[in-house]
């Protein structure tokens, strides 16, 4: 058994599906009398609808239906929620919520949003009735840019909200943070972007919809991270009762925070199911992908560092504009307030710190979280700003560093943002994370690659974040009479191996074969509640669930073991798969146990046949807190501006790792896309027309094999958090945390000689080579 | 994706014959292109004629100093060709490199150089190497082939048969790719041939051309430092997302000198 125990790698079995093309994603379903949907978006950026015409396309072969705002309108259905834990402004009132419908009503504010949905026989004939719906656009100035959005005279993206200002946001100490920079020997201060990106998932969003007549139930399959919050949103707009829509998620391929949300299409889909009584597929192509899935960062920073004579930190004071496109999303406007204020500062000691954000609207799909939402973006903003003190002060970037980590003696510890730190060592690290980086061989291999014409740099990144997502999660165990169980959580994996690490814990706690376990996650009906994955919490909450849920059915075996030993349930011990008690040394089997709890005529007193099928519900009381150290070694060209990872070391601070293979998976898929961001990716409209320029993968540059260094992880394991049963602090969205700045100061470090002290993010050769040449401008 | 008939002659003549007669015909090659422009709904031919069974357009031969590849030669097959390696090594590298494996087993010479996207591989070599496009009605050489944005001397309906390539005496390729797409944002051929010096940069403007001023200072003395102190006009380069004709500019200068030495 201990082979698939916690801590164990054991090798993902959804892959033996995943990778022989036998998986079941959404386009995979086929259900008899299938129809096709397709959506009709906005070519314009702003623009009022002055009339819709769908007359000739109603008339196209095949044509079953065509759902239009008129149609939202007669049927008063409603718009989907915002759900921004952050909700009040500064001065108290509520955010400025605009309503977001399912489909453009008589004005589209953003290039992609839809319009209609026509609904037909076949694919290809929906796509040319598409052709010919007719909408009269009169197009409106657009503004894509959260800076120029807040300027007087922007474009007035709602008539009904001033300045297009959604919210603001402050956290820590104003006063002392002012104090500590007017007394400060060094005043540091730098702006920055984290800049538009997006999530890029393998599989496009699509969903199945359908209606049966008979039961007035509704029938949801689509490719989501999240089925219960969604099933809410969609029920919300169409008015009937959650226990109404049954919302099942199949295998998905990649979310990052893009398949959170509640999107219009599936409540298009819902009513036009009803309307035509057949079961109606929608499928996203990657062009729509880039236009309407949700993006992510795209934070415009000003941060500023107060330090003494000594290079300890004073205070740290930093002011974000966010843009959220053109309305609140699921939870949008949380990301530039909340979201990125929490984990400011990243592992340092900094007595004061202040933190402002403003969410903006925009003419540009809208924002909601993608892979750390927040977090990210705080990491990058501190660790450019210590690597620009440190050139600042002349003192050397890992000193400076390593002086002003949190010690591990201060924890636990509740930062000025409020972030409630348990358990840690970040100095010891630190110090692991730069004793793997081999520093003493970079001499020489600064000197080979200087021999080849190329620069070479290296830089070291501590982070902190921080876990979020639902507090609550559902896990339950049925068992069979063969020793089989099947167990349901509501959290859910897209592709992370929940389905392999799930049942370990289970495993591990139960002693139950590890092959005869059956995972089922992201199905309405299967469990009650479910906060699907985001913020990292599968393992954290979900996890823990399963193990609360192992232990409550441990309880009870060990009384049925007792029972049918005849002995006391407390000398029961369950070792590889079997109660022995301690005091006679007799022993039952857990299959028998199981085999036991299906026949009454075994069972005690009080115990019903099926007695250990249990059923839970975890909550998290605060959330984990994720840190590590990455270090990166780059090579930059500066004839071209070409910039190669070469090698990247890790430390990372997961707390107990379950599935340390899988762990690794996500520290390195995390570093692609922190990578992806760094160097490459990045959502571009059009200043002018607000048109998506990067709508493709022939233009929005994703990071491939021959993109990623050579990478050497480890895990800090000695302070597992007691914020948990399971003592896991969430591993999916540190490598985004840790790679970005990493990565960005290593380029800088490579070229200090040339004079180059910043370049914004996505670092492409272009804008590499453009500062060398500025620089070397300048110093002539 | 539109309606579309489809069809897959045995001979040029067949070929030809069912192009004459069908409303609006589009030849199909490896379909690297054409296929994903139908798919977006941009292209909307009546008729699709697969030229993937064609025998005269198969085949790579060697005829003394010169390499013929024929039309519908996929790219790997170029890149893995012994006499393509042995002839002119710098085809079969810049062969190699052309997009993904997916592309290199489908993707075609003759489609590439019909096509003549300003940012494909192909149009560089045919220049710098002074090719000859033998069509099903005459040769024509490589620089009256290429006359501007996708744009190419073939008539209506006529068909490439076969490139031939004399041997040079030095070659190389040097390409920078385009993040996203991967095709050459620039890329720079070079090609020493007796007393002539070609240069032939892609990517960078509309159309394939020639570096005349870098081949006046490479013949004289073919290394990397007679390119020193030529500067490159951004007159008539592209400017886009990923590179200004600043930055254009400034590849060809340092491509250029890197494939000569690379050519050795």
């Amino acid at each position: 058994m201990e082979k698939y125990g916690i801590g164990q790698p054991v090798r993902r079995k959804e892959d033996v599906r995943f990778l022989t093309g036998t998986g079941t994603y959404i386009d995979d379903i086929k259900p008899d009398n299938l129809i096709h949907a397709v959506v009709l978006r906005s070519p314009h950026a702003h623009a009022k609808i002055l009339d819709l015409d769908t007359s000739e396309a109603e008339t196209m072969p095949g044509v079953l239906c065509i759902v239009t705002g008129k149609d939202w309108v007669a049927e008063d259905f409603q718009p989907m929620p915002t759900k921004s834990a952050v909700n009040k402004k500064i001065d108290g009132t509520p955010l400025n919520q605009p309503p977001r419908h399912a489909i453009a009503i008589d004005r589209v504010r953003y290039v992609g949003e839809p319009v209609a949905l026509i609904v037909a026989e076949t694919l290809v004939q929906a796509q040319d009735a598409a052709e010919v719906v007719e909408v009269d656009y009169e197009e409106l100035e657009a503004v894509t840019d959260q800076i120029k959005a807040l300027e007087p005279g922007a474009p007035q993206i709602w008539d009904d909200i001033e300045g297009n200002f959604c919210i603001d946001f402050e956290l820590g100490d104003k006063e002392g943070t002012g104090k500590a920079f007017e007394t400060a020997d060094h005043v540091v201060k730098l702006k920055l972007r984290n800049q538009c990106v997006t999530a890029a998932p393998i599989e496009t969003r699509g969903a199945i919809a359908s209606y049966d007549k008979d039961t007035g139930k509704y029938f949801l399959q689509n490719a989501t991270q999240n089925v219960h919050a969604n099933r809410d949103t969609f029920a919300s707009v169409l008015k009937i009762p959650s226990e109404d829509l049954h919302h099942m998620a199949p295998d998905v391929g990649g979310g990052f925070g893009a398949k959170n949300s509640g999107y219009p299409e599936p409540s298009l889909l819902l009513y036009a199911a009803k309307k035509t009584d057949r079961p109606i597929k929608w499928i996203g192509d990657r062009n729509e992908s880039f236009a309407a899935d949700t993006h992510g960062r795209d934070q415009a920073t000003t941060v500023e560092m107060a330090l003494d004579k000594d290079g300890m930190f004073l205070g740290l004071r930093t002011r974000t504009v966010g843009n959220i496109g053109a309305y609140c999303w699921t939870v949008g406007p949380f990301t530039p307030t909340g979201g990125s204020a929490r984990t400011q500062g990243g592992p340092y000691y900094i007595p004061a710190m202040h933190y402002t954000g403003i969410a903006a609207f925009t003419n540009t799909m809208p924002l909601d979280p993608y892979r750390g939402a927040g977090r990210p973006e705080g990491s990058f903003q501190i660790e450019r700003i210590v690597e620009l003190a440190a050139r600042e002060l002349g003192m050397d970037p890992v000193e400076l560093r390593r002086k002003n980590l949190m010690p591990a003696d201060s924890l636990p510890r509740k930062t000025p943002m409020g972030l409630d730190v348990d358990t840690g060592n970040f100095p010891e690290v630190f110090e692991r994370t730069l004793k793997m980086s081999d520093r003493a061989g970079f001499a020489k291999r600064f000197e080979e690659s200087a021999r080849k014409g190329l620069r070479r740099g290296f830089a070291i990144a501590p982070y902190l974040e921080c876990t979020g997502g639902g507090p609550k999660e559902f896990a339950g165990v049925k068992f069979g009479k063969d020793g089989s169980a099947t167990l349901r959580v509501g959290s859910m994996s897209t592709g992370m191996g929940q389905e392999t690490s799930m049942p370990q814990i289970l495993s591990d706690t139960l002693g139950i074969d590890f092959e005869k376990i059956t995972y089922v996650q992201g199905d309405t009906d299967a469990t009650p509640i479910g906060g699907g994955h985001g913020g990292s919490r599968n393992m954290e909450v979900g996890g823990s669930a399963v193990l609360q849920c192992a232990r409550e059915v441990l309880v009870k075996a060990k009384q049925l073991a007792a029972h049918l030993l005849n002995s006391n349930a407390d000398d029961m011990e369950l070792k590889e798969s079997v109660f022995t008690d301690v005091k006679t040394d007799q022993n039952v089997s857990m299959a028998d146990v199981v085999a036991a709890s299906f026949d009454q005529s075994r069972l005690p007193d009080g115990m019903e046949a099926g007695a250990l099928d249990t059923d839970t519900i975890f909550e998290r009381e605060i959330i984990s807190c994720p840190n590590g150290c990455h270090s990166a070694e780059v090579e930059v060209d500066p004839e071209t501006g070409t910039v190669q990872v070469e090698h990247m070391w890790i430390v990372d601070d997961f707390g107990t790792i379950i599935n340390p293979m899988l762990a690794d998976g996500q520290v390195m898929g995390g570093v692609a896309q922190g990578l992806g961001q760094a160097l490459m990716e990045e959502i571009v409209y059009d200043e002018d027309s607000g048109q998506l320029v990067t709508g493709s993968l022939m233009d929005y540059a994703l990071p491939r094999a021959d993109s990623m260094p050579k990478m050497e992880m480890a895990f800090y394991e000695d302070a597992p958090t007691a914020k948990n049963p399971l003592g896991v602090k969430g591993s999916g969205e540190a490598g985004c945390c840790g790679a970005p700045p990493a990565i960005v100061n290593a380029v800088l470090d490579a070229l200090k000689e040339d004079g180059v002290t910043h370049i914004e993010m996505p670092l492409t050769p272009e804008k590499v080579w453009r500062a060398i040449q500025d620089a070397k401008q300048q110093g002539a | 994706m539109y309606e579309f008939e489809y069809h897959q002659p045995k001979s040029l003549e067949e070929a030809t014959k069912l192009f004459a007669d069908a409303d609006d015909p589009q030849f199909m090659a490896g379909g690297q292109t054409i296929i994903p422009v139908m798919k977006q709904r941009l292209a909307m031919p009546s008729d699709i004629i697969d030229l993937g069974k064609i025998s005269d357009l198969q085949g790579i031969s060697v005829d003394g100093g010169a390499l013929t590849i024929g039309a519908m030669t996929h790219h790997n097959e170029v890149a893995g060709s012994d006499e393509v390696r042995k002839a002119i090594p710098a085809l079969a590298e810049l062969a190699s490199h052309i997009g993904d494996p997916a592309v290199r087993n489908r993707g075609t010479i003759g489609g590439s150089i019909a096509n003549n996207d300003p940012a494909a591989d192909y149009p560089a070599a045919l220049v710098a190497l002074g090719a000859t496009v033998q069509t099903t009605s005459r040769e024509i050489a490589a620089e009256d082939f290429f006359t501007a944005m996708f744009e190419t001397a073939l008539d209506e309906g006529e068909m490439i048969v076969n490139v031939t390539f004399p041997a040079p005496e030095k070659a190389a390729y040097e390409k920078f790719p385009n993040p996203a797409s991967r095709y050459a944002t620039t890329g720079v051929f070079v090609a020493k041939t007796g007393e002539s010096v070609r240069v032939a940069v892609t990517g960078a403007g509309a159309c394939v051309f020639r570096q005349i001023d870098f081949e006046k200072a490479l013949l004289g003395d073919f290394s990397p430092s007679a390119l020193d102190g030529l500067t490159v006009s951004t007159d008539g380069l592209n400017s886009d997302l990923h590179a200004s004709a600043e930055y254009r500019a400034n590849l060809i200068s340092v491509l250029a000198k890197r494939a000569v030495k690379h050519a050795g």
